[in-house]
This record gives structure tokens, sequence and C-alpha cells, in this order.
């Protein structure tokens, strides 16, 4: 754990804190983020109980950002959960098993891969109809691939090591050696591609939303706010440079940090 | 290297052919359709509605009609925009995009490159260690964002280019292709650095240097040629994400290209329209990834019987 703590480095801490914020703010905020205050319509910053000020429509701009923040951070966090469960499962068994199926199961990969996988997402939004739910699902399904590839590599070569074959050799089931040897031993570099598959969702959560095509009013996200701060960037800049800032920033502390997590441990 | 084309030529269009017929079926899956509107149309009203779009007939049927259309570049009607066809729509969008994505691509090549060999040139130093955390945050910015934003610097506050359509003259080609190049240049700059930190490290450049010759011919001439291999084989995910870039940039500002018609496509169920363009970016981007396998042969000759 002290290993773990000391290798966590600025860009993590700085969105850490913003995910910390992110959860405070709606509580002890005066408003909540889709309460309308009529009496402060487009208030400037610092104007009375709203920080920075109030939108278009009059509902509180911090209230919404901590909202879309965490809604934003949840479909991204749950998206790259599932991309890390399909993504090993597929990974692990396709290294693990190699031959024909480790081919074919590659083959699989390598075709997606080659698929605009944006217009699939929004081609299952078109079908599917626009929620939540869908979003993550759809981006969990697509972004599991380098994952898989990732896990493959690492399963291959630790197939090989002395310790997995003597495991083999003292007739230990494949399901307690994948479980007990080889999963911890690819934990490290699992993580690594988490953090960086994080901001890729980021980035196709917001994308979605900000067509109208992903997370739906009255729910917030970043992209949202962005399209929104963008519609209405004549009157009120800060509705762009806040949610848009905010987003820049979640992006490159975790692009930044994950690739750094990549580099110590591959 | 001809060999290599006709393989590539082979499996693209069974390539094709499955994504179309894929999102075919996939679109006619979608609950809800194109004529549901606020009021329920009356019976007979659906019932020809139905029967002028060919939608009664059995789904193999419909899927048929469409494909031996689509090979003569007929696409259908659009639903939405009820006087055009998909065709007409695509061709006034499609030139557009093709200029954005190119224009796009080939600035992210050019200040990509330069600065990833800015970057490796002065290895380790802090000049190195600036231009990769500049490029680390140039990958990170999504076109959604800068796209609005430079909208809002040069066009609202200092009037300096236009914010949206597409006006005389070329100046509102400007902030379009830097939103959408700016990502892409990023991750160049890296792949760049990267391959060309491996190269000088091998013997031909060791050969080249023990030899004499200038340091500026060492690094173009044989330096950077091997070192872009994986500069190429990024170019087909690359124009990938163009497409899905162009589709913001597209509506940000305002231009009627393929990635407008897309979003509005998609919003308002026209099947027709999202078809063709789905279509279409697939042909798009199958034909870049053969380009692309063009100019990785060019560049590692090893390749060229792959």
């Amino acid at each position: 754990m002290r290993r773990l703590l000391n290798r966590v480095h600025w860009p993590l801490w700085v969105v850490l804190v913003l995910i910390a914020l992110a959860l405070i703010l709606p509580a002890i905020l005066p408003w909540t983020y889709d309460q309308i205050d009529w009496e402060a319509v487009r208030a400037p910053a610092f104007s009375g109980s709203h920080i920075f000020g109030t939108d278009e429509i009059g509902r509180d701009r911090l209230a919404r950002l901590a909202a879309g923040t965490q809604v934003t951070l949840m479909v991204a966090i749950a998206a790259a959960l599932v991309s890390l469960v399909v993504g090993i499962a597929w990974g692990a068994t396709a290294g693990w098993v190699g031959g024909k199926v480790d081919e074919a199961m590659m083959r699989f990969v390598d075709a997606l891969y080659a698929l605009p996988f944006m217009f699939i997402v929004i081609l299952l939004m078109v079908i599917f109809g626009r929620s939540i739910l869908l979003v993550f699902i759809g981006i969990g399904l697509v972004e599991w691939l380098t994952m898989a590839r990732v896990v493959r590599g690492q399963v291959m070569a630790l197939k090989q090591r002395p310790f997995i074959l003597a495991a083999e050799a003292a007739g230990t089931p494949p399901r307690t050696i994948i479980l007990k040897h080889v999963l911890p031993n690819i934990a490290g570099v699992a993580l690594a591609y988490l953090m960086l598959t994080v901001p890729q969702v980021v980035m196709v959560e917001s994308f979605l939303s900000f067509l109208g095509l992903g997370v739906q009013e009255p729910l917030t996200s970043l992209g949202i706010l962005v399209k929104e701060g963008a519609d209405d960037m004549d009157m009120t800049p800060l509705g762009l440079l806040l949610p848009g800032g905010l987003l820049v920033i979640i992006l490159v502390c975790l692009t930044i940090e994950g690739e750094r997590l990549r580099d110590i441990f591959s | 290297m001809l060999a290599l084309v006709a393989r590539r030529l082979m499996t693209a269009i069974p390539t094709l052919l499955a994504i179309i017929l894929a999102s075919f079926f996939l679109m006619r899956l979608a609950p809800g359709g194109p004529f549901d509107g606020e009021r329920p149309l009356p019976p007979e009203t659906q019932a020809a509605l139905q029967t002028a779009y060919g939608l009664d007939k059995p789904l193999w049927e419909q899927a048929w009609i469409y494909i031996s259309r689509l090979v003569q570049g007929d696409f259908g009607p659009s639903l939405v925009y009820r006087d055009f066809t998909v065709s007409e729509l695509v061709a006034q969008g499609l030139p557009i995009s093709l200029t954005l994505g190119g224009l796009a691509i080939v600035l992210a090549l050019v200040i990509g490159i330069s600065a990833g060999l800015s970057a490796a040139v002065r290895a380790g130093k802090a000049a190195d260690k600036t231009i990769m955390m500049l490029a680390t945050v140039a990958t990170a910015l999504p076109t959604f964002v800068t796209g609005p934003a430079l909208a809002l610097l040069f066009g609202l506050w200092l009037g300096l280019l236009p914010v949206s359509g597409t006006g005389d003259g070329w100046s509102w080609l400007i902030m379009p292709v830097v939103a959408l190049a700016l990502p892409v240049s990023g991750a160049i700059a890296k792949l760049t650095r990267a391959g060309l930190a491996t190269v000088l490290k091998q013997d031909h450049i060791r050969t080249a240097r023990a030899r004499g010759l200038p340091e500026t011919k060492i690094l173009f001439k044989h330096g950077l040629r091997p070192a872009l291999v994986p500069v190429a084989s990024y170019l087909g995910p690359a124009a990938a994400g163009l497409l899905t870039g162009a589709v913001v940039v597209e509506t940000v500002f305002g231009l009627p290209g393929l990635g407008r018609y897309f979003v509005q496509g998609a919003l308002n169920r026209d099947y027709p329209l999202v078809l063709g363009v789905v279509t279409l970016y697939a042909a798009l981007i199958i034909l870049f990834n053969l380009f692309a396998d063009l100019i990785y042969g060019w560049l590692d000759p090893r390749m060229r019987d792959g």
C-alpha cells in the first residue's frame, strides 16, 4: 500500500481532489444543479451565493460543474471497469490457450480495431435510444480491445516463466494457476491501461453528450456543460471556459499518470 | 507492390459489404421510425408512407434493393430532408469533409514530425521534455473543447476569423483544421520521437557518423525514414479519429459536411442518410488504410511483399 501511495504522482492527486470536490460540493452548496434562481439569470461570478455565477436560465454554475463531473467520471469509471473485465477475460483466454483459438480471438480484435467505433456507438444510440446505461455499455464494449491485446501479450510471456511451468508440472488446475499466479502478475500493467482507458472513455462520453446523443437532460455531464457553454459563449464565456478547462485538466492529468504507470510496469 | 494493392482491395470489398449489411439490419431493428411524430399519423397515411419508401417489403428484399441501388451510386431518398436524396446531401457534404480532413492530416504531419524531430535531437534536455509534455497535452485536447475555445478567442474576442459557416476565401478553414489537427499532431510527435530514439542508436547511423557525414544528412536521409514507420501505421487510426473529430468540428463551426448530416440523421432516425454516411465513412477509412499501407511499403522495403 505504501509503495502504491508513493507511486501516486501529482496529476493523480489533482484528479482525486477534483473527485472529492465533486462529491462534497453538492452537499454544502445552497443550490442544486437543476434548481433555477429566477432572481439571477446569467449572474456574473461571485454574485451572492453563486460563486461562478449562473447559466442562461439561472442555474448555479458551480453546482452544475460538480454534478457534471460526477456523472462524467462515474460513466468513465464504470465503462473502464467493463473494459477491464472483458479485456482481461478475452486476452487471458487467448494468451493462455494459444494456437488456433488465440489466432481467431485476436483476428476478431484486429477486425474490431479497424472499425470506426465512434460511429458504431452512435448507431447503437440511434437504435436503442439514448440512455446513460447504454452510453457506458457501448463505450465499455469497444474500449476493451487494447486491454485484451496487452493482457494477451503479458500472459503469453508469463506462461513460459519457470514458476508457472512448475505449477503446471505439479498438477495445479489451470483455473488456480490463472487466478493465483497469472492475474496478480498482470495487475500492474492492467492498472496502467485502466488509467489510460478512463480519459478515453471521458472523451467518448463527452463527445456523445456534446452532440446530444449521450447523457440526457435534466441529468448533466461535462460534455453537456461544454455544449451549453459553446451555445451561449457570446453572452457568458465563463460557461464554456469552466467546464472546458475542467475537462481538459482531468484528461491531461489522467493521460500523464497513465503513461507514467505504463512506462513503470512495461 | 501491385500484388499488395490487389490483395487489400480483395479484402476491402467483403469488409465494406459486411459493414453495410450489419448497419442496415441494425437500423431496421431499431424501435421507432422516422415517421413517428408528436401526433400518431392515421393508419392509412402510415401504410402509404411505408409503401412509398419500400418499408413494407421483407427485410432481405429491402437489403438487396438497397445494395443494388448503392452500386449505382443511389443512396435512396432522405427521410427527413424530404426534398433531397441522400446522394445529393452526400455530394454536397463530402468535399467539405475531405478538405477539412486532408488539410488537418497534412498539418498534423508537419507539426508532429518537426516537433518529434526537434525533441529527438535534444534527447534528455529540457527542450525535449517540454516538447513531449506539450505533445501529451495536445493528445488530450478534445476537439469539442478546442473548437469552441478557438472560436471564442479568434472569432468573438479578436474578431480575426469567421465563427461559423463557409465564407469567402479560405479563412473559415483555419480554426476547424487547427482544432482537428492538434490531437493527431501530438500523437505523431510522440511516435516520431520514439522512432528516432530507437533508430539513432542503430549501427547504420553509427557507421554514417564514423564516415563523417554531416549530422543533418544523417538525420534526414538515414534516420527519419525508418523512424517514420510507426507514424505510417498510425495513419489508419488517425484517419478514423479525424472523421470522428470532423463530426464535432462541422457541428461547432456550422459547416455543411458529412459529419453534420450524420448527426442530424442520427438525431432524427433518418435511416438512409445515416446508412449512406456510415458506408462512405467505412469506404474512406478502408481507402485510407490502403494508402497508409503504400506509404508503409515505401518507408520500409521489407513490407512490400507483405
